[in-house]
């Protein structure tokens, strides 16, 4: 029953995941990183880096560190470090935090806000 | 082989289900209905009712537990709750109260 496949997605060999035929519904929080391969609806609440893989799927508000999506998310997500969204990822909600990127070939539909330092006279026309 | 794994800081409140093997080290409360096995380690705690083929237990379960095929209490493991299964082991050590039914 040894548990320590490799996984190529992963970056640790311990990471906690979440396998490609398996749901979760409710809520899951955590202080450590995680993959998702299969299937989550409700909330995540994670301090750690969250991977959605390519076969992963996330109905779900995400508040995180960071995360990675390779796969697909409906859902609000809140990190206080970084949003990636890769390539063929399809991601639908609202994206915060101070850094986020979206890469050439990925899918996203919703709104971005990061933090944007602007001058006090161009803040004030901007809202 | 596909598992999952949950970690030993995770806490899932909600419902698990697959069909694949689960191991949890951390946290599952609500239900857990899978087809394969679980394995729920000495740091993991499972509050809930888990349909499965096998189960090994480590760690502590409160809840029902129906195992299609088998179910293993090893020692120093601690399960309140009814146990449904074809095969019932209960290893020297390990703490249980409630009913088993191994008659389906």
């Amino acid at each position: 029953m040894a548990n320590t496949n490799a996984r190529a997605s992963s970056p640790t060999s311990d990471a906690c995941v979440i396998g490609p035929q398996t749901a979760v519904r409710g809520s899951l929080s955590g202080q450590e990183d995680l993959v998702i391969e299969g299937r989550v609806e409700g909330s995540v609440s994670l301090s750690g880096h969250l991977i959605v893989a390519e076969s992963g799927e996330v109905e779900a508000d995400l508040e995180i560190e960071s995360i990675a999506v390779l796969g697909q998310v409906r859902g609000d997500i809140v990190a206080s470090r970084s949003i990636t969204i890769e390539r063929g990822a399809q991601v639908s909600g609202n994206v915060r935090a101070p850094r986020v990127m979206i890469n050439d070939g990925a899918h996203f539909d919703g709104a971005v806000e990061m933090e944007v330092d602007l001058p006090d006279d161009l803040r004030k026309a901007a809202r | 082989m596909a598992n999952t794994v949950i970690g030993s800081t995770i806490v899932i409140d909600g419902e698990i289900t697959g069909d694949e093997d689960l191991v949890v080290q951390g946290t599952v409360k609500g239900r857990v209905g899978l087809r394969q096995n679980i394995h729920v380690e000495e740091s993991g705690v499972v509050e809930a009712n888990v349909e499965t083929a096998t189960i090994t237990i480590l760690g502590t379960v409160t809840g029902d537990v129906v195992a299609s095929e088998r179910a293993e209490l090893k020692s120093n493991c601690r399960v309140v709750g009814d146990i449904h299964a074809p095969r019932v082991l209960i290893a020297d050590g390990a703490s249980f109260k409630g009913n088993v039914d191994m008659d389906g």
